[in-house]
């Protein structure tokens, strides 16, 4: 470059500098702006039901006036109680369920895991993307055979068959949770502890699980969340008298809607709430930052 | 000693290949299975007496094909629509905001995530009404005489599948932006890049591997997506997953319900398989055409070279 372009470009640039950085704080307020309206996007629909959860009137989707009575009709209702306890009674038994399994298959694929690995990374890769409505059909013709063909009565069991679907879609992401935490250990801490004559199961116990026990903790708790949300698989396996949440509203659809939908609908919101606030919490107090627990929360990935 | 220590880590993940072929891989066979079989009489389900292919070709008929090419049409809209309103966002949380606030906005995206999509999505049914609050709301400012008619339109639905799926887009493209540190912006410019350069030709190359797995993870479910539709759409919605769902919940024909669902898992896999190629190539093709080569100054061949190929 010549002394002339040196000359032209300094004395160019410092006039521009003021219009620049001009554009550049517009181009940030637009982005900002972009931001708060994905944000209240985002948020919408939430408000309205939380807000309609207070209709007093006899159709949810006119609005009457401000009372509780939804609050008041919907927790009477034993139709709608029955189906909370359910909802809950699932969530915890797959929370549980695919806390085990996926633990122990994260902690095998964070330490290399024999040879097939990359194997059971890609099973539970595509137990992921499967499209709902394949797990559904699928699960409930694999049920009926249990049940009916083989004998099996616990497949006739609609609890038992709720705790198994929600299982399925959320082993993968306990694994991978739990992987993720358990990779960034040094595995020269389970050595030492062999060097030092600590037996398989002293070494499992004291070293390897308080490492993944946060790992385990948020993924069982996401598992929990899954399975309170699930609709579509959940209205397939379920049976006459076990039906959950989710699905008695998917069911009460096709009469006219009430206002107990939304209020009692809120409350589940809250409990949704309260563990993932556990969940980030736990992960926070486990040292990670901001970024890890978005990746944690999207399934591990 | 590393023998003892890994060979009861591979035992570990006994568990989980056991109730996985039990409960996803052995199910999903069944339906392969079926959908090679027959209704048989009115009152059964299914059938496997006799194989055969009939099944296929009774569910690629008009009604298929037409509902299947809206399915398609809302999910390639949705992933694209999900990308614009995504990556703005994306990029503003993870450049533009101060660290300490980044972790609240992230965990706002993903409240509504974890939230039951049904409700949501019965939220947006409220909201949209006839005699809802943004009907009378237009109302109220003489924007519109009659009460608004969005609800059961494409319209509706094609909302619906973005709201419902644009935090999935949001994840994945804010962790790869939030990746890509300022230094290598600040680079760029030094360099002389503008901020369009360095956007087009930093950022964004850096963040694909984000963007790539937020389209693939909002379009694969939104194929399989039914009940969005139902609930917004009302028959004009009708989607692949409906029809699935129907034949097993409805029509009681498992065998045909199958090989819907069969054809359906086949198409979404053939697409990403294609998307994938297609990305690769893209992303091939512009490195080639703005690939660096440096000048190799005399004495040091090697290390360069060993340069070059990386890049």
């Amino acid at each position: 470059m010549t002394a002339v372009d040196e000359g032209t470009r300094t004395r160019r640039a410092a006039p521009a500098a003021g219009a620049r950085r001009r554009r550049r704080s517009t181009s940030t307020a637009l982005l900002g702006l972009w931001g708060a309206l994905v944000l209240v996007f985002l948020f919408l629909p939430i408000a309205v039901i939380v807000v309609y959860s207070f209709n007093t009137g006899r159709l949810l989707t006119s609005w009457q006036g401000f009372g509780f009575s939804a609050y008041a009709a919907g927790l009477d209702r034993p139709v709608i109680r029955t189906a909370i306890a359910t909802s809950v009674q699932a969530a915890v038994g797959a929370a549980l369920l695919s806390a085990v399994i996926g633990s122990l298959a994260g902690l095998a694929l964070a330490r290399r895991g024999g040879r097939w690995a990359g194997l059971l990374t890609l099973l539970l890769g595509l137990t992921l993307v499967t499209p709902e409505i394949m797990d559904a059909i699928s699960l409930l013709g694999w049920f009926v055979s249990l049940d009916s063909d083989a004998g099996l009565s616990l497949f006739g069991n609609g609890l038992a068959r709720l705790v198994i679907a929600h299982s399925v879609l959320s082993t993968a992401v306990v694994t991978f949770i739990v992987r993720a935490r358990v990779a960034g250990t040094d595995s020269a801490l389970e050595e030492a502890a062999a060097d030092l004559y600590a037996t398989p199961w002293a070494r499992f116990r004291t070293v390897t699980l308080p490492l993944a026990a946060p790992g385990v903790l948020a993924g069982g708790l996401m598992a929990f969340t899954l399975s309170l949300d699930n609709t579509i698989v959940a209205s397939f396996v379920q049976l006459p008298g076990g039906t959950p949440w989710p699905v008695y509203i998917l069911s009460a659809l096709r009469a006219a809607l009430r206002p107990e939908i939304a209020a009692v609908s809120t409350l589940m919101f809250l409990l949704t709430l309260g563990s993932l606030a556990v969940v980030a919490v736990v992960l926070r107090r486990s040292g990670d930052s901001a970024t890890d627990i978005a990746r944690t929360l999207t399934g591990g990935g | 000693m590393l023998r003892r220590l890994r060979a009861p880590h591979g035992a570990l993940a006994l568990p989980a290949w056991v109730f996985l072929l039990t409960f996803f891989v052995a199910p999903v066979a069944l339906v392969v299975w079926y959908s090679f079989g027959e209704k048989p009489g009115l009152f059964g389900t299914h059938s496997n007496e006799v194989l055969s292919f009939a099944r296929y070709a009774e569910a690629a008929d008009a009604t298929f094909l037409a509902t299947f090419w809206n399915t398609l049409r809302i999910a390639v809209l949705g992933t694209l629509i999900c990308l614009v309103v995504a990556l703005p966002f994306a990029y503003w949380v993870a450049v533009k905001v101060p660290a300490r606030w980044r972790g609240l906005l992230i965990a706002l995206v993903l409240v509504p995530f974890w939230t039951n999509f049904l409700v949501r999505t019965l939220g947006w049914q409220i909201a949209l009404s006839p005699e809802g609050p943004a009907s009378s709301a237009l109302q109220a400012l003489g924007l519109r005489d009659g009460p608004l008619q969005v609800l059961y339109t494409r319209g509706a639905v094609q909302l619906g599948v973005v709201y419902n799926y644009l935090p999935l887009m949001v994840l994945p493209c804010y962790v790869a932006l939030e990746r890509t540190t300022s230094s290598l912006r600040e680079a760029s410019r030094d360099l002389g890049a503008g901020r369009w350069r360095t956007l087009t030709s930093v950022t964004l190359p850096l963040a694909f591997p984000g963007i790539a797995a937020g389209c693939l993870l909002v379009f694969v479910p939104l194929m399989g997506d039914y009940v969005t539709a139902t609930v917004l759409g009302g028959a004009k919605g009708n989607m692949v997953g409906q029809l699935v769902a129907s034949q097993f919940q409805t029509a009681q024909n498992w065998a045909l319900g199958s090989a819907m669902a069969v054809l359906l898992v086949a198409f979404i896999a053939g697409t990403v398989l294609v998307a994938a190629v297609v990305a690769l190539l893209v992303r091939g093709a512009v490195r080639r055409a703005r690939r660096v080569d440096l000048p190799a100054p005399a004495g040091e061949p090697s290390v360069l070279a060993g340069a070059g190929a990386r890049s």
